[in-house]
């Protein structure tokens, strides 16, 4: 205890001390305290290890950078303190946000400022559907997720099982919050493109406690594929209610929240085998299409004295590398300088440490942020699609 | 057909779920007159203990209700006499329906605090299996569940019809002041209705527990759609509370197939709010006063 004690002082006054000689602010706008206080510390982390390896190379542009920390704790202070941030402690620009409301609320105030604002995590259209000059975004999106789930059947599922994609009968099911019912928007769209056969689309409150009709209605379809979008709860009445209706779908692609986490597949056993699931880039994957991560895994490891909670704090720290790189090789830190030099930004597929490439297109959205296809295989969560990422075979049917 | 007798079954078997949660509700808001509105959380904390005691002793989660419906009873009787009984003098009845709304969100947080919001699993012990009744499927658990509500409601009946106490709470319920003239502690009638509503609930919810994963918020859900089945069956009333659960379970499983799962609220809601326009006594309910304070 006093020897993390000791090691805690000595990293907060070398902290302090690298603070005392920084030359460009950089805001850090997270929700630090409240409901969303775990990831948003977890997202943080991800931007504090980057800020540290980009300092320890000797900075950007010459000068060392200060993070200001913000606490988005709700939509509202998340607009006070962009603020704060902007006009008292004078960042050059905000990295964030974790939540896509706060990261909607606080980005308007950086716009109305011309600041520019780089969101690293959070998964709602809206966030770069709104056409802002200043906001930039590296993350993968909700429209990401669903045409991934789709290009999965597509590439491996149809083949795997030896039929046309057009013969398969897919279910798309999803919470009915924004998240769910955005990323199933994508899978009816871009299915329908694709020429797939959606025949239904049902959403659900999260909370709910039956699906046992909803898995009823999916058998008596003869759906054989189902996509879901979901949290932990709906995830595991949804696996287990299955099971016991005697519904048992060729494949069923999870959309993030519930299944990527361990505590599902303890709740559900081995009903989670073989099960797919879209998502960030977890910690599982082919370490040659992301050059980086194992350094990411100690620097982490060394810093904070465990492995990662989640996958926000990769995503996050590769977001802020490409930018804070990107805003390196630049000229200056006024924002008309920051906006080009990151629009100049051409990082390939398979460079960064979550696999994905930086490359802002249209509507400030990095056109190369990509997910994950992953597989419940033996217990472990592991990435089987894309190929290039994959750890292990893509397993389906017999 | 076969669907459809799998869907009746579900809808049946939700119903007793939703049952055993309704009983405790009805029963105190037909005595002591308050909505309590942290039912749903009582539900969540039995869960939990449910989940430390059966995890922790390695025995079966039925098991643990010996401890669980004590420990919710004293949670309920705590709760009525330093929270609710201070403001039953309060010139506005309404401010108790706030404490519970308050003493609701409490226990939420305290159980994002303790415990985070990752579910918990209750080990199964085979309550999970399932059993045919012809070509319909039922977890055995669900049958303990529907079996354990019948009980619980002919158990209240009896109490409450040939005991000593069960007339006292009665008494207090239909006249408080004459109760109290009569003799009857009614401070201690209601802090002892209201300890046995959480009971019924702790009871309840260690047969829940190993069929559904526990989280903090798991009790809104249940609480709103009990609520839902009490003034269905007549606020106050413990058959109609049952009765009502029955009809609310296969309104949810038949509306969820026949209409989606996206509407199945709106049905269960619509449902409701007819019932509070057209009989707002409810199936079983009787003209009875609605307030501790008497008439």
């Amino acid at each position: 205890m006093t020897l993390k004690t000791l090691l805690t002082a000595t990293a907060v006054s070398a902290l302090l001390a690298g603070a005392a000689q920084a030359d460009v602010k950089f805001g850090a706008l997270y929700p630090f305290s409240g409901g969303l206080a775990l990831l948003g510390e977890e997202s943080f982390r991800g931007v504090e290890l980057a800020v540290e390896e980009i300092n320890a190379a000797g900075g950007i542009q010459g000068e060392q950078i200060e993070l200001v920390r913000g606490d988005a704790v709700d939509n509202n202070q998340a607009i006070g303190e962009a603020r704060r941030l902007i006009s008292r402690e004078g960042v050059k620009a905000i990295l964030g946000t974790y939540s896509s409301s706060r990261s909607i609320a606080a980005s308007q105030v950086a716009e109305l400022s011309g600041i520019p604002y780089f969101e690293l995590g959070a998964v709602a259209d809206e966030v770069t559907g709104r056409n802002l000059q200043y906001l930039f975004r590296t993350n993968p999106t909700a429209e990401t997720m669903g045409i991934m789930s789709i290009d999965m059947i597509l590439d491996e599922i149809a083949p795997g099982l030896g039929v046309e994609a057009s013969d398969l009968v897919i279910g798309v099911i999803h919470e009915d919050s924004a998240y769910g019912t955005s990323v199933a928007g994508h899978q009816e769209e871009y299915g329908a493109e694709k020429g797939l056969n959606i025949v239904t689309v049902q959403g659900y409150p999260s909370s709910t406690v039956d699906m046992s009709s909803l898995v009823l209605d999916l058998k008596d379809r003869g759906v054989n594929i189902v996509l879901q979008t979901s949290y932990q709860n709906d995830s595991v009445l949804f696996l287990n209610q299955s099971a016991e209706a005697g519904f048992e779908p060729d494949a069923i692609i999870g959309g993030g929240g519930g299944y990527s986490l361990t505590a599902t597949e303890e709740a559900v056993g081995e009903l989670m085998e073989g099960v797919l699931d879209v998502d960030f880039t977890q910690y599982a994957v082919n370490t040659e299409f992301t050059p980086g991560l194992e350094a990411f895994l100690a620097a982490y490891q060394d810093k904070y004295g465990e492995d990662p909670r989640s996958g926000h704090s990769l995503n996050n720290y590769v977001g802020a590398m490409a930018v804070l790189e990107g805003i390196d090789a630049g000229e200056g830190f006024e924002p008309d300088q920051i906006v080009a030099a990151v629009k100049a930004i051409d990082i390939p597929s398979g460079e960064t440490a979550a696999g994905y490439g930086v490359h802002f297109g249209e509507q400030n959205q990095n056109d190369r942020a990509m997910m994950m296809g992953m597989q419940w295989q033996g217990g472990k969560l592991v990435t089987v699609y894309p190929r290039d990422a994959a750890v292990a075979e893509f397993q389906i049917g017999d | 057909m076969d669907t459809f007798l799998q869907i009746v079954a579900n809808g049946l078997m939700l119903g007793g779920l939703f049952a055993i949660v309704a009983v405790g509700l009805t029963l105190i808001f037909g005595i002591v007159k308050v909505i309590n509105f942290a039912h749903g959380e009582f539900l969540m904390v039995g869960m939990y203990l449910t989940f430390l005691l059966s995890t922790g002793l390695d025995v079966h989660p039925y098991l643990t209700a010996a401890a669980v419906a004590p420990a919710l009873f004293v949670l309920g009787a705590l709760t009525q006499r330093l929270l609710i009984q201070p403001l039953m003098s309060a010139r506005d009845e309404h401010v108790q329906i706030f404490a519970t709304v308050g003493l609701s969100t409490a226990l939420m947080n305290l159980a994002l605090l303790v415990f985070g919001a990752d579910i918990a699993n209750t080990p199964a012990h085979g309550v999970r299996s399932q059993v045919m009744l012809g070509e319909v499927r039922i977890l055995t658990g669900q049958l303990w569940v529907f079996g354990a509500a019948i009980l619980l409601v002919i158990a209240l009946q009896l109490f409450m019809k040939k005991t000593r106490t069960g007339r006292a709470i009665r008494a207090t319920a239909q006249n408080r002041a004459a109760a109290r003239l009569m003799g009857i502690n009614d401070k201690f009638i209601y802090v002892l209705t209201f300890g046995l509503g959480a009971a019924c609930v702790g009871l309840g919810s260690s047969l829940i527990a190993p069929l559904y994963p526990t989280s903090p918020t798991i009790g809104t859900y249940f609480v709103l759609i009990a609520f839902v089945c009490v003034v269905l069956g007549g606020l106050g009333s413990i058959p109609g509370a049952f009765f009502g659960a029955l009809v609310i379970g296969l309104v949810d499983a038949l509306s969820g197939f026949y209409i989606g799962s996206d509407l199945r609220e709106a049905v269960v809601f619509t449902i409701f709010l007819l019932i509070l326009i057209l009989k707002p006594s409810g199936l079983f309910g009787t003209r009875m006063t609605q307030s501790h304070v008497s008439p």
